[in-house]
């Protein structure tokens, strides 16, 4: 019995294949919406959107596969991704200091938004030959794909230290996303490990930021520049 | 020996429950060398006990210990104790001086304490899933330390280092559910499909294509961690701004870390996709990163950036030589690791000394180390020579070994190319550092010595003295034992 006898059943057409590729969809509108934002109140409320998605998305997969690891996990992200790193996130970094708009582009929104349109392209084109039709995957895994290329775009076209962070998170769902589409058995105790590294990650990024944001006017990475070579 | 194999992980923990009680550097100090001790003999313990070719097997594979984790537990607890003395000297120091706070004192033995101790946990897990949370977690913990002094500079190389390294490591855990999917037509379970000793031996049944591009995946985000070029941009910077002693431990443990997890990775590829797949894609990253390096230890700017792109240069050539593989190629790999472990961790605590003696980090603003402070001068000219790869040290004998591989197993032209480099690297670490040494009285009075009290001066001077015998012997005699382990870990991944 291979690990995905259980992932290979799930068609396209049955209820939850359904459910399971508008969830997708939805993802990865809030990735584009995040990297055609400005204001950094939006970025937070689209990653948090997003993550409640992905909430749902997984506990769709536990409705079918009877796995009560990833109802554990659908919750967790529902608490601490949908709305814990939110609320922090803008609690103790944009309100404190008075954060609203981004203006550290290295390109414009629309010239970013048209090449995240072509990575997009390049996730469908190159992914979907390597999955088998039919099933659930075909869709989720190349805009899993995509969404762990838009959240590093994201990182690369922002320069601004909270913009990146939004960007790795999103890389991260991106990441998540393909992990419960293709190995939804992936052990528990594995993922939760990881869970508990991405949470303990964001602390201290949000601690590096803010401490950034007391020495530096505008935590932006072109103003730190003092190590460059 | 599962008891001991746990005792090495919690072990090294004892400093961060006695930095909940004082923030003070001295005890603290004390708590972090003793424990650090003990977990060397546990280690070493540890080591011996499988050298002999023993595999352990326990709690489905979340714990597992054959040859290879036992070298690198051992390796890495040496690390871990020769920092541990630099440290409690460099704290007090610092606290001293008042450059630190009690808070900060604090954080540094916890997250000091954590890094040596998940470092230590990520050896002994068959579970690759495990591996890269645990990995991930020590990183984590040494992204605090190179941010601790919080001054912005500080600040801006721990936000490029975990934003760099975060970005490396999601990669790497992509990789490991390709990894996963390969394995996916296998029989047993789905905890079996993630353990390293099952997906070994039956690597033959893996997928083809995913493997190989899990294999890229996990190369390209370990070696984020390991260094190797184009991904090394962060290493620089966070070894130079980080506390020396914590320099040391990013440099000889945590780089070494990041190797670990590629080996796994490159014995698992061997049977689906012969073993010259990974070889090739080992050496590409190998000889850019030996490149790289050799391009920036000629600028000879700042000594500790300098020693930076000196672990770069290491790792590639680490990596070189497992892509030359054979028996020769990892044995050279597997003692340059332990080698350049304890070269390098000697001579980033060393550069704390200097950094706390003139206060600065710029190679042309120190002279005359050898008579300002005379043992840490002979120390800093003897470990460059070692790290540089001169006889009699250690390096020698690793990088010789290296070479001997490339010329029965690769072309002629890759081991000429590798020669020139290390000539060159060889020439601009040694000049830079015989200028620091030698080269006259200080230009400016220097700041007072760095460490007042004597207990301070033999906590630093321990390590670097125990630290440059055991390169001056390994370059001469390897024990039986030793050797033993080193081919026995080669047995188990090959």
């Amino acid at each position: 019995v291979g690990a995905f006898a259980a992932v290979e059943s799930l068609s396209a057409t049955s209820a939850e294949g359904v459910l399971l590729d508008t969830a997708a969809v939805l993802i990865l509108l809030c990735a584009f919406a995040c990297l055609g934002s400005k204001l950094f109140d939006r970025y937070v409320v689209y990653y948090g959107i997003q993550s409640i998605v992905l909430s749902f998305a997984a506990a769709v997969v536990a409705l079918h596969e009877h796995e009560p690891g990833l109802w554990v996990l659908a919750a967790l992200t529902f608490i601490i991704k949908g709305v814990g790193i939110p609320y922090g996130t803008r609690h103790f970094l944009i309100e404190r200091f008075a954060l609203k708009r981004d203006v550290s582009l290295s390109t414009g929104l629309s010239s970013s938004l048209i090449f995240g349109a072509f990575l997009t392209a390049f996730a469908f084109l190159t992914i979907s030959s390597a999955v088998p039709s039919g099933l659930v995957a075909e869709a989720v895994v190349p805009i899993s794909t995509a969404v762990i290329l838009l959240g590093g775009l994201c990182m690369v076209v922002r320069r601004h230290t909270i913009a990146q962070l939004i960007g790795w998170l999103i890389m991260e769902n991106g990441v998540f996303l393909g992990a419960i589409a293709i190995v939804a058995t992936f052990p528990f105790i594995v993922e939760a490990g990881v869970f508990l590294d991405l949470v303990a990650a964001v602390l201290i990024m949000i601690a590096f930021v803010s401490g950034l944001a007391r020495q530096v006017a505008e935590a932006t990475s072109p103003e730190l520049r003092q190590l460059a070579e | 020996v599962i008891a001991l194999a746990l005792i090495v992980v919690v072990l090294p923990l004892a400093p961060a429950l006695a930095a909940a009680l004082t923030p003070r550097a001295r005890p603290l100090g004390a708590v972090a060398a003793a424990s650090s001790i003990a977990t060397l003999g546990v280690a070493i313990a540890v080591a011996l006990d499988v050298s002999g070719g023993r595999r352990i097997h326990a709690l489905s594979g979340f714990i597992y210990l054959d040859p290879l984790s036992g070298f690198f537990v051992a390796t890495i607890a040496l690390v871990v104790a020769l920092a541990s003395f630099g440290s409690g000297a460099y704290l007090r120091s610092e606290e001293e001086r008042r450059e630190l706070s009690p808070l900060q004192v604090r954080l540094y033995f916890i997250f000091f304490a954590i890094f040596a101790s998940m470092m230590l946990a990520s050896f002994e897990t068959g579970n690759l899933g495990l591996l890269w949370v645990l990995i991930e977690a020590s990183t984590l913990a040494s992204c605090v330390l190179v941010g601790l002094e919080a001054k912005a500079v500080s600040l801006e190389a721990a936000w490029k280092y975990i934003i760099i390294s975060s970005f490396g490591v999601t990669m790497a855990l992509v990789g490991t559910l390709f990894l996963y999917y390969a394995a996916g037509n296998l029989p047993g379970s789905p905890t079996q499909h993630l353990t390293w000793d099952y997906l070994f031996a039956h690597a033959r049944g893996l997928s083809p294509e995913s493997l190989r591009l899990g294999f890229l995946l996990v190369v390209i985000g370990y070696g984020t961690k390991v260094g190797l070029a184009p991904m090394h941009t962060w290493l620089p910077d966070a070894h130079s701004e980080a506390p020396s002693p914590a320099s040391a431990m990013l440099s000889a443990a945590l780089l070494n870390t990041g190797m670990y997890a590629i080996i796994r990775f490159q014995a698992l590829t061997g049977p689906a996709l012969g073993t010259r797949y990974a070889a090739h894609v080992l050496l590409i990253f190998g000889f850019a990163s030996v490149l790289v390096g050799t391009l920036f230890i000629v600028l000879r700017g700042n000594f500790k950036r300098m020693f930076a792109y000196s672990s770069i240069e290491q790792m590639g050539i680490i990596a070189i030589a497992l892509g030359f593989g054979g028996v020769l190629g990892y044995y050279g790999a597997l003692l340059q690791i332990l080698t350049h472990a304890i070269g390098k961790a000697v001579l980033f605590l060393t550069s704390g000394d200097i950094v706390l003696r003139y206060r600065t980090r710029l190679v042309d603003e120190v002279r005359g180390v050898l008579s300002v402070t005379p043992l840490t001068g002979a120390v800093l000219l003897l470990a460059a020579l070692a790290v540089a790869g001169s006889p009699p040290f250690g390096l020698f004998l690793s990088e010789f070994t290296i070479v001997r591989a490339g010329l029965e197993r690769s072309s002629v032209v890759l081991v000429a190319l590798l020669l020139v480099m290390l000539a060159i690297v060889f020439v601009a670490l040694v000049g830079a550092v015989a200028a620091m040494a030698l080269g006259g009285s200080p230009d400016r009075p220097t700041a007072g010595p760095a460490y007042t009290e004597r207990s301070s001066r033999w906590l630093a001077a321990t390590p670097l003295v125990a630290g440059l015998c055991a390169l001056g012997l390994l370059g001469v005699w390897i024990p039986g034992r030793l050797d033993t382990l080193i081919m026995h870990s080669i047995r188990a991944i090959s």
